[in-house]
């Protein structure tokens, strides 16, 4: 059996515009070569303003997502308050990191608006190395085609219906290329007064 | 250490080749120099897993009533990265005769084309075109003659000769196999199920491509390795003609047409668990 | 009271209930996964005033490049930096973890942190576990006893050097301070070497890349110059920007309105960080 990370396959970007964030994955849950299911959900809502993206192996993905979700419970319960980006990034480096010698297998995208609608995003490795990036983050099995979508196709300060346009077509030209994922897009677009979902129409093959 | 390649030659006289002596000093056969290794079996496998593309595939072909239906999809795989979308995996070995790849993408072509040569001299020192009977067992002769040494091929020789439609099974391993209904490939056990459950052996030629390029597009949906452009060929008592090539990106959306898309305003929740 | 039945916050340290698990895959020949590594240049040196380090801004994940202007400085102390190498999470977990325990015992003592405390409490740390954390790290500072510069490898061993090089570039940056450094180099000769070492490790090593980082630690004060030099801008950006030949399609559009953010009122230090 090849790289654990291979084994359901996923792709996923988030991409910082003019006050928004754009967040996108592709649908496909696969065991290896078999495709599973198409419309499988690899990025969550923490709360309106964060969401969170988890690659890699999806029984840890949903674990991870369940402790985290509990996690930012508990913050709201004692703080009354949703979390940042930045704490809820420094929150997942630390869960991650502390399974440094038996780490779940999952690499994290994390991509929010924080104070002053201050677009956030960022990524780990699966210990919970951050990288936090100005313009955009990638993961997953297509993440090397989606670095190169993404070097070319990005440009700074983008209105939120341009950026949907560049990450999708980031996203769909990227899975095109990649067998384990694809199947459909999933793209959000947050701006400080909406938050819109849309399902792309994909290459099913 | 020198490996015998006589099955690489195409000049020599098909019939009585075999007795006229490989080892004849004179019309000393071509052959490949081989790696100085202990390990030659081990260091074949390393060397294979090394350069090994198209290794995921669909291919199909089917006996019916008025002939043999062939199709594949096209996409050529290196581990996860899709290197081609348009691998043109039916070959086509003379008017009359098809071969599909699966497994290795140079070892099927190479040898399909030497298949293709051979055949062609049978014709003329025959003055008859080859039974695909015979042309079968050529190629599996060939492959068995390489058994254990690394070449990946699975394949389907698929033509209409003196005796009608024929289709055979051949692969590297040295197994032939007759039969009226194969699919070889990663995505083959996708395409059986709507093959073995489509099938009628009194379909027209209509029903059995659409059959094929239906079975083509189920297979490529469930498997990652499968995809990109599903061609159908159908060989008659007229020879092999190609029906269609469909792009599996928009057949999806031709057998499961989407509705326009609506803008659903104030969600109650966000799909989030 | 009863154990809590639900998983509470931890208290800290490494949780090993996952490497079962792992184990048990890595035994079945799943090869465990690759980190993200700082395959580094940093170096440090002293001169006259104080200690400069400088650091190159690649990230590398395997081959690829995942962070082009990542930092290596990290913060120890207000007086105190320190340069990581190796797994990118150790080296920035174990220097924010002795930099809360620094910030600690300053609180408990009011006075100005040592850089032989942090050199301590960061080796201790790493012989504990025995290399498999694995932080290279450059440690530079000016406490009451003047300027310190020292080397920690993984396994927790140190050196005290005048000079010091360390990560995938240190042999090219080495090379620079070896034939170049003196003491009593002032403060713009000695930004001028430190930056000619890190080049010499952009340029010669694979590992490293980009933007040089560099931070100046004297008495009472410091500068932290970040990417002081730019010496691989792009040069390849399309002044036109891109266009999409043909549109996304979409199936399915849901908008959320989000409600107007309620003003909160944030009281004293919040627990950023």
């Amino acid at each position: 059996m090849p790289q654990i990370f291979e084994y359901n396959g996923s792709a996923l970007i988030a991409m910082v515009g003019k006050n928004c964030f754009a967040i996108a994955s592709d649908r496909r849950l696969g065991v290896q070569l078999q495709t599973i299911a198409t419309d499988f959900q690899r990025i969550y809502k923490v709360h309106d303003r964060l969401f969170l993206g988890l690659s890699g192996l999806a029984t840890d993905a949903q674990t991870l997502y369940q402790r985290l979700v509990f996690r930012h419970k508990l913050y709201q319960l004692r703080e009354e308050r949703d979390m940042k980006p930045e704490t809820f990034a420094s929150l997942v480096s630390a869960i991650l990191y502390e399974k440094r010698f038996g780490p779940y297998f999952c690499q994290p995208v994390i991509a929010g608006l924080g104070d002053e609608d201050k677009p956030f995003i960022c990524t780990m490795d699966s210990i919970g190395a951050k990288e936090l990036a100005k313009d955009f983050v990638v993961a997953g099995t297509a993440s090397e085609s989606l670095y190169g979508a993404c070097e070319s196709m990005f440009r700074p300060d983008m209105e939120p219906e341009d950026l949907f346009e560049t990450v999708s077509q980031a996203l769909l030209s990227s899975v095109d290329r990649d067998c384990l994922s694809g199947w459909g897009g999933h793209v959000y677009v947050v701006t400080p007064t909406e938050v819109k979902e849309r399902i792309l129409k994909g290459r099913m093959d | 250490m020198k490996l015998d390649t006589s099955g690489l030659e195409s000049t020599a006289p098909l019939f009585g080749s075999l007795s006229s002596g490989i080892h004849d000093e004179i019309s000393a056969a071509p052959s490949f120099a081989l790696p100085n290794t202990i390990n030659f079996d081990g260091f074949q496998k390393e060397a294979i897993q090394m350069v090994k593309p198209a290794k995921g595939t669909t291919t199909l072909a089917f006996i019916f009533k008025e002939g043999v239906m062939v199709a594949a999809d096209s996409r050529a795989s290196m581990g996860g990265y899709i290197s081609s979308q348009s691998v043109k995996k039916i070959i086509e070995i003379n008017p009359y005769m098809l071969g599909t790849m699966a497994g290795g993408a140079a070892d099927c072509q190479f040898w399909h084309r030497n298949l293709g040569i051979k055949c062609r001299l049978h014709e003329l020192a025959n003055k008859r075109r080859i039974s695909v009977t015979g042309a079968s067992k050529l190629l599996a002769n060939i492959l068995y003659s390489y058994r254990g040494m690394g070449l990946s091929v699975g394949t389907m020789i698929a033509g209409w000769d003196e005796t009608g439609p024929g289709l055979y099974y051949v692969d590297s391993e040295g197994g032939r196999l007759k039969g009226t209904r194969f699919s070889v490939g990663s995505g083959s056990p996708y395409a059986y199920g709507v093959l073995d459950n489509g099938y009628r052996y009194d379909m027209s030629i209509e029903e059995a491509a659409e059959l094929a390029r239906r079975s083509i597009y189920h297979a490529t949906f469930r498997d990652g390795a499968s995809g990109g452009v599903a061609s159908v060929y159908y060989v008659g008592p007229d020879g092999w003609k190609k029906l269609s090539g469909d792009d599996v990106g928009e057949l999806h959306y031709h057998y499961y047409p989407v509705m326009p898309s609506t803008v659903e305003q104030e969600m109650v929740e966000v799909t989030g668990a | 009271m009863s154990q809590v039945a639900v998983e509470a916050p931890p208290k800290g340290g490494f949780s090993f209930d996952l490497c079962r698990r792992n184990g048990m895959l890595s035994k079945k020949g799943v090869p465990p996964p690759s980190y993200r590594k700082t395959g580094t240049t940093i170096v440090g040196l002293i001169f006259q005033d104080g200690v400069i380090l400088g650091a190159d801004t690649r990230a590398t994940e395997g081959p690829i490049v995942c962070d082009k202007n990542c930092e290596k400085i990290h913060y120890m102390a207000p007086n105190i930096y320190c340069c990581g190498a190796g797994t990118a999470a150790d080296t920035e977990a174990v220097t924010d973890m002795v930099s809360s325990q620094l910030q600690l015992h300053r609180y408990h003592t009011g006075r100005e942190s040592r850089v032989v405390t942090a050199l301590t409490l960061l080796k201790s740390h790493l012989f504990k576990y025995q290399g498999h954390v694995q932080a290279a790290l450059v440690l530079g500072g000016v406490d009451v006893n003047g300027p310190h510069l020292h080397t920690i490898y993984p396994h927790g061993s140190t050196d005290t050097l005048p000079f010091a090089t360390m990560g995938s570039g240190s042999l090219a940056a080495m090379s620079v301070f070896e034939s170049k450094y003196r003491e009593g180099l002032t403060k713009e000769e000695g930004i001028k070497l430190v930056c000619e070492a890190i080049c010499s490790g952009i340029f010669n090593d694979l590992g490293s890349g980009s933007n040089v980082d560099v931070c100046v630690i004297t008495k009472g004060q410091k500068e932290y110059l970040r990417n002081h030099q730019s010496p691989n801008p792009r040069t390849y950006v399309s002044s036109k920007g891109f266009s999409f030949p043909k549109k996304t399609e979409v199936l399915l559009t849901r908008i959320t309105p989000l409600k107007e953010m309620v003003e909160v009122i944030e009281g004293g230090d919040t627990m950023e960080e």
